[in-house]
């Protein structure tokens, strides 16, 4: 085990030598600097949000911008030229136009060029082929935003279903998902067209396959058969990750890839690790059938010496670890072993979620070693470039929640104390765990420090953590001085259940929780705290339990006062508790109590004795 | 006529009190005080809160204050120290402007070889999401304009710094 950990903390360790400090991406001041996970991700993005607004700015006006100051010229900080320069109906104004993106203006323009009678070559309208369907007929987004503002955009439908890549994005399959429109205008340029080649048939099928016409795409790539064309590579991996959409049935999509590949052959066409990728992609979505596939295709891959990129293992991974029954594979250390090897260069969209399904595997597996193997894989080369500091806080907080289950407490508290807050922020699943763990070692003493973690990570509100923090606490007794630590946080929780902010409701008390705060009072000695909470318990409609009650009557023991204690009597006999009896005569008995304090506490029998018949005993 | 010329001429001076002549109007001139007002704050109630920055007048730079704007314009043989001063101007309205009534004192512009450093300490006004919001947007704009990289280190405070009350 120690070899792990001396590894891992080297100061080869490329993450952030300073165990304080946030992000670099911050600015460095205590206003500025976010707390928690949720923070981290607003500021940031406000940041990249700023940026943005710079851009747009400078892109509407740019006769601001584009003075050239400095020598020599930075080309990155003058203005894009994004207007047309080339006036008039030619062909050359339609290229300049596709160029720079501009779906609406080059379709207008195509439609006057073929009106007014000039035949246009079959490379350009290829180009403009290409650019309706990689932006689905929509405009591309930058188009879309000043065009809503304008109010002219007639593919609104269009428009208003494509997002900005920085929102969530809501379908499913695609990230760019607008639908394919029936005879957009694609498709009406591609069937008014008089001559096509490959070319064509094959930015179609792309496009419709990108957009969700997937039926479709399967219909032009038989056209394009029946017109005796070959197809590229990179259709045929679209072809590939329509299957799904296009079969419903486990043997029937492997039939169909065995086909699409089968014809690969036939034109000789060589496949690239995003065949590979698509492959295993869409066996992910066929059970048994992909399990049992999934080996011969990676050797497959190997025959033709096609390394495999991080896709493809995290497809693997999630083919063999998807379901419930875990142990029956071990393909992951044979994953582990190729990863630990290379460096990887991105090659393919979904390499970035490898590292955060292999982590969340070895959770599953409950193995910390394939985590430490994992983390020294991260470690190598440019593979941390494949984690931002989105998916750095889940990754790193997974590995956390498995610490915290699996490993000593030393080496917990250890990386506890590198890793947060400059690596990840704990989320409250996190914090849960910790305090488990703490539990199971038999170091509560640190609770309090705990607490004021969450009160930084601002979880001071989350009931659910506040209970077991609590109960915890008040579990077992404990020597002095962690008793009256654990009274002054149970009364720093007392006050976050009371402070009603502005715009903040406060946290109502459970039965449970103030249970536990009262114990704790009463352990430190604090009476007078303790009575306080006591009374509350009526304004909650809660009993306190026999356990509150005997520490409370113990506390007052202690400090003397047979007040409080004939209080308790009072208060147990008027909710009609049957342990008020006990009470009393513990009180009776331990008590020394003066001539007064007597007649009181006798005069509580009677009132007892009477309410009796309505007790009502709803204990939480 | 020479008269009212002579007169004329001789009220140009200062420290000269001559009589009005009966054939021209003229004006009760007091002599003129010539103060400096140059980045003074004038003495008044006793309610205006001053910053340290504000409080010193000009002759006490390089005693007990620094400067707000750091260059190598002024050393010898640099050129271009004008250019410098307007894009300083150009760069503290744009900050004025983009970050308002959050600005406790006036920024510090520090040049480092191509660079512009741009040191500002803000009140803590508005959310620090939007901050960042405005840090970022500012950093981005000013680049561009300059064609120099722009960064900006901002300090938050809760209140601006009150040196004294004039």
């Amino acid at each position: 085990m120690p070899e792990y950990i001396t590894k891992s903390f080297s100061p080869r360790f490329s993450f952030p030598q300073d165990p304080t400090a946030a992000h670099y991406m911050f600015h460095d001041d205590p206003y500025l600097m976010p707390k928690n996970s949720a923070t981290a991700r607003l500021f940031s993005l406000s940041k990249e949000s700023g940026r943005n607004a710079a851009k747009y700015i400078i892109k509407e006006f740019p006769h601001f911008f584009d003075k050239i100051l400095a020598e020599p010229n930075i080309p990155s900080l003058m203005p894009e030229i994004c207007t047309p320069q080339i006036e008039g109906v030619s062909e050359e104004a339609l290229r300049e136009r596709i160029n720079l993106r501009m779906v609406k203006a080059s379709v207008d323009l195509f439609d006057q060029l073929l009106q007014a009678g000039t035949s246009i070559s079959l490379e350009t309208t290829n180009s403009l082929l290409d650019l309706l369907c990689f932006y689905g007929d929509g405009e591309s987004t930058q188009e879309k935003e000043s065009e809503e503002k304008e109010d002219l955009e007639e593919s609104e439908v269009n428009a208003s279903e494509q997002e900005t890549p920085k929102r969530p994005p809501q379908r499913g399959s695609h990230p760019f998902a607008s639908r394919w429109r029936e005879n957009n205008n694609a498709e009406r340029i591609f069937k008014i067209m008089p001559e096509r080649n490959a070319h064509s048939y094959c930015t179609m099928i792309r496009g419709m396959v990108k957009h969700g016409a997937s039926a479709k795409a399967y219909d032009m790539y038989t056209e394009l058969l029946n017109d005796r064309h070959k197809a590229d590579v990179h259709t045929f991996n679209a072809l590939i990750t329509a299957v799904p959409f296009l079969k419903d049935r486990f043997l029937e999509r492997w039939e169909l890839i065995k086909m699409f590949l089968n014809h690969m052959a036939q034109q000789e066409v060589q496949p690239n690790v995003q065949t590979f990728n698509a492959v295993l992609k869409t066996l992910r979505r066929c059970g048994g059938v992909g399990r049992s596939m999934a080996v011969p295709v990676i050797k497959e891959m190997e025959a033709l010496e096609i390394e495999p990129s991080l896709a493809t293992y995290d497809h693997l991974l999630s083919i063999f670890y998807r379901s419930a029954d875990l142990a029956s594979s071990g393909i992951i250390s044979e994953v582990l072993d190729d990863v630990e090897k290379r460096s990887f260069t991105p090659q393919d969209p979904d390499d970035a979620k490898f590292f955060i399904s292999a982590m969340q595997v070895c959770c599953d597996l409950k193995d910390i070693k394939l985590a430490y193997r994992l983390n020294k894989a991260v470690e190598k080369g440019d593979n941390w470039k494949f984690l931002d500091m989105d998916r750095l806080n889940s990754y790193w907080s997974r590995f956390f929640s498995l610490l915290c289950m699996m490993e000593q407490i030393d080496v917990v508290l250890k990386w506890y104390k590198e890793m947060s807050p400059s690596l990840f922020y704990p989320s409250p699943k996190n914090i849960l765990d910790f305090l488990q763990a703490l539990d199971a070692a038999n170091h509560l003493e640190m609770i309090p420090s705990v607490w004021e973690d969450m009160k930084q990570l601002g979880f001071s509100k989350r009931r659910d953590l506040l209970e077991e923090v609590l109960s915890l606490m008040s579990r077992d007794q404990h020597p002095e001085e962690i008793q009256l630590a654990f009274a002054k946080c149970a009364e720093d929780i007392k006050t976050v259940h009371e402070q009603s902010g502005r715009d903040q409701a406060s946290v109502e008390w459970t039965g449970s929780a103030l249970g536990s705060v009262t114990v704790l009072f009463s352990r430190a000695g604090r009476t007078q705290d303790a009575w306080s909470m006591m009374e509350r318990f009526q304004q909650i409609n809660r009993i306190p339990t026999d356990l509150v009650m005997d520490e409370f009557l113990n506390c007052a023991k202690q400090t003397n006062s047979p007040d409080e204690a004939i209080k308790l009597v009072k208060l147990a006999a008027s909710l009609g508790l049957p342990s008020s009896q006990k009470l009393k005569s513990r009180v009776e008995k331990e008590f020394k109590l003066s001539e007064n304090q007597k007649k009181a506490l006798e005069s509580i029998q009677s009132d007892s004795d009477s309410s009796d018949s309505d007790s009502d005993s709803d204990r939480d | 006529m020479a008269a009212a010329m002579a007169v004329r001429a001789l009220r140009a001076l200062p420290h000269i009190r001559i009589p009005a002549l009966p054939a021209s109007c003229s004006l009760h001139t007091t002599p003129p005080r010539l103060k400096t007002r140059a980045a003074r704050v004038r003495v008044g109630k006793g309610d205006k809160a001053v910053t340290y920055e504000k409080a010193h007048p000009p002759h006490y730079i390089a005693h007990r204050k620094g400067w707000l704007s750091l260059h190598t314009g002024n050393l010898d043989g640099e050129r271009c120290a004008a250019q410098r001063a307007v894009e300083d101007s150009f760069v503290r309205r744009f900050l004025h402007g983009t970050f308002p009534g959050c600005l406790a004192d006036e920024a510090v512009l520090k040049r480092r070889s191509n660079s512009l450093l741009v040191c500002l300490l803000l009140l803590r006004r508005l959310p620090p999401s939007k901050l960042c919001f405005l840090l970022g947007y500012a950093e981005t704009l000013l680049s561009h304009l300059y064609k120099c990289p722009v960064r900006i280190e901002a300090q938050t405070v809760p209140d601006a710094a009150v040196y004294k009350y004039l």
